[in-house]
């Protein structure tokens, strides 16, 4: 994608640099964080109370050092499920509560694949591993389809984590074969999402190429010059939002000129 | 598992008159709901031909095992060996009751509570051997056929019973992995065979593992361990590359 942009001229590139465009808003900052957060607490706690022997999936020190820090394992737990009932409750009260406002404009115009994205997740796969250096990637939208392909991982993955929590934590409602089913969908969703989490983290607070990434998840906006090279089709909407809002106060002011004059 | 204390079980079988006061006496201590029961004696029936008849009764607890099967399966370690008194415990603060362990002792020691939504077994009467009282069960034997004390300390009243002994069984499960090891120890059978093998007893059986749980060992494991393993893989090549390339945020 980069030698398309060598012929821009360097006043246009800086110009670019400069602009700014917003792309999360604060609703969607301020989620992210708390996420982010309560995974931290969330993840640690989950791996250390997760220690049968048959699983084998945590280091024995790991689960001493939890269960000495909570004192014995009922309070690890009590504090694992308190967090997570939070968690539970704020995403989905933050889910309610922006459902028209933000969700359903979200899930019909960011999340859908197209057939751009379809094109991306058969070329970016190979060019990591090595082939079809030289080919273009397809333009893609406000998130690019590996970023949605994880999106589908996520919901799917929180959805699971929540039901199955609840399940867990509400011990003396639920039957006991759904408490046995509730535990592998428990931390199959976690390193699932945990999987792509590693690429997500890396790409979003390490990888040069997408060091704006990371700063508009503080202040909800990127360059312009970001937009246009990883988010082309998202630039040339907002492009086109732009030019319409400019014609639409034209016109204002055109036909204010009129009834004033 | 080495313990600093083993306190098991020595069930003099001789003894048994199968009056079932362990059972109630258990059931009042431990308050068990009276569906349920931690302890239970079993009746082998008569046995041998006209005049040689012999009547055996087993009582049984749970086996308190060197290597519990029922330990390997639980999730959050809310059921444990203690490695202080040897004891197979349950935390039912911890326990969820999905019934894993349930599911998984060779000795069916354990049940399921429901109303309370945790699992339920015999704990050696803890809280009554801690201030030095014996086991519910133990102290209301009237036979003196139940005897319970430290396997590991040679003087006490148990570890005497076996080395008086005229002989002594165990009921251990071995199988490929799993080798329970259980700490009641039964002595003093006269008969010809074994008593805790013989007819119907069904005891012990394998463990059974749970489709969730066997599931999870086998297919979800390696999977989950693959995506996260590439994951972290194909990061951290990236990562080395760009540690080595250095950056270039701008072209010009």
């Amino acid at each position: 994608m980069s030698s398309s942009y060598k012929s821009i001229p360097l006043e246009e590139r800086r110009r670019l640099r400069e602009k700014k465009y917003k792309k999360h808003n604060l609703a969607n900052i301020l989620t992210h964080w708390f996420n982010v957060g309560c995974w931290l607490l969330l993840l640690p706690t989950g791996i250390a109370i997760l220690s049968s022997p048959r699983l084998g999936l945590s280091p024995l020190w790991w689960q001493e050092a939890w269960r000495n820090i909570f004192g014995g394992t009922a309070n690890l737990i009590r504090f694992h499920y308190t967090i997570g009932l939070l968690w539970v409750f704020v995403l989905t009260f933050n889910i309610l509560v922006g459902f028209r406002k933000y969700f359903v404009p979200f899930a019909a115009t960011r999340l859908l694949l197209d057939k751009d994205d379809i094109e991306w997740l058969k070329i970016k796969p190979l060019q990591m591993a090595g082939f079809m250096k030289d080919k273009e990637l397809p333009p893609q939208d406000a998130y690019n389809a590996g970023q949605k392909a994880y999106m589908y991982v996520v919901i799917l993955g929180t959805i699971g984590i929540m039901t199955s929590g609840i399940v867990m934590t509400f011990n003396r409602i639920f039957p006991p074969i759904l408490k046995q089913i509730a535990q592998p969908v428990h931390w199959v969703s976690v390193f699932a999402i945990i999987a792509g989490l590693m690429v997500h983290v890396y790409m979003g607070a390490v990888f040069p190429e997408e060091k704006e990434a990371f700063f508009s998840m503080f202040s909800g906006k990127v360059s312009a010059w970001y937009a246009r090279a990883h988010h082309e089709k998202w630039y040339n909407e907002k492009l086109k939002e732009e030019a319409e809002w400019e014609d639409e106060v034209e016109q204002e002011v055109k036909e204010a000129l009129a009834t004033h004059n | 598992m080495a313990t600093v204390k083993k306190y098991g079980f020595v069930i003099d079988v001789s003894r048994c008159i199968d009056c079932r006061a362990c059972l109630v006496s258990c059931s009042v201590e431990n308050k068990v709901p009276q569906d349920h029961t931690r302890i239970w004696v079993q009746d082998l029936a008569v046995q041998g031909e006209w005049p040689n008849l012999s009547r055996t009764f087993v009582p049984y607890n749970c086996m308190h095992c060197d290597t519990p099967p029922c330990i390997e399966v639980c999730v959050s370690r809310a059921t444990y060996k203690d490695p202080q008194n040897g004891l197979v415990l349950v935390d039912q603060d911890a326990c969820i009751g999905c019934g894993y362990c349930v599911e998984a002792c060779p000795y069916g020691a354990r049940y399921l509570d429901k109303s309370r939504g945790v699992v339920d077994k015999c704990n050696g009467c803890i809280q009554r051997v801690s201030t030095g009282l014996e086991p519910a069960c133990v102290a209301t034997c009237v036979g003196g056929s139940r005897k319970f004390g430290d396997l590991n300390d040679p003087t006490s009243e148990v570890s005497i019973a076996m080395k008086n002994a005229t002989s002594v069984m165990q009921l251990d499960y071995e199988s490929g992995q799993v080798d329970t090891d259980p700490n009641i120890y039964y002595v003093n059978y006269q008969g010809m065979e074994n008593p805790l093998i013989v007819g119907n007893a069904a005891l012990p059986h394998p463990p059974n593992y749970t489709v969730s749980e066997e599931g999870w060992k086998k297919i979800l494991v390696p999977l989950m361990g693959l995506a996260v393993g590439g994951a972290f893989l194909v990061q951290a090549i990236y990562f080395t590359k760009q540690l080595i390339e250095g950056e270039k945020e701008f072209e010009e």
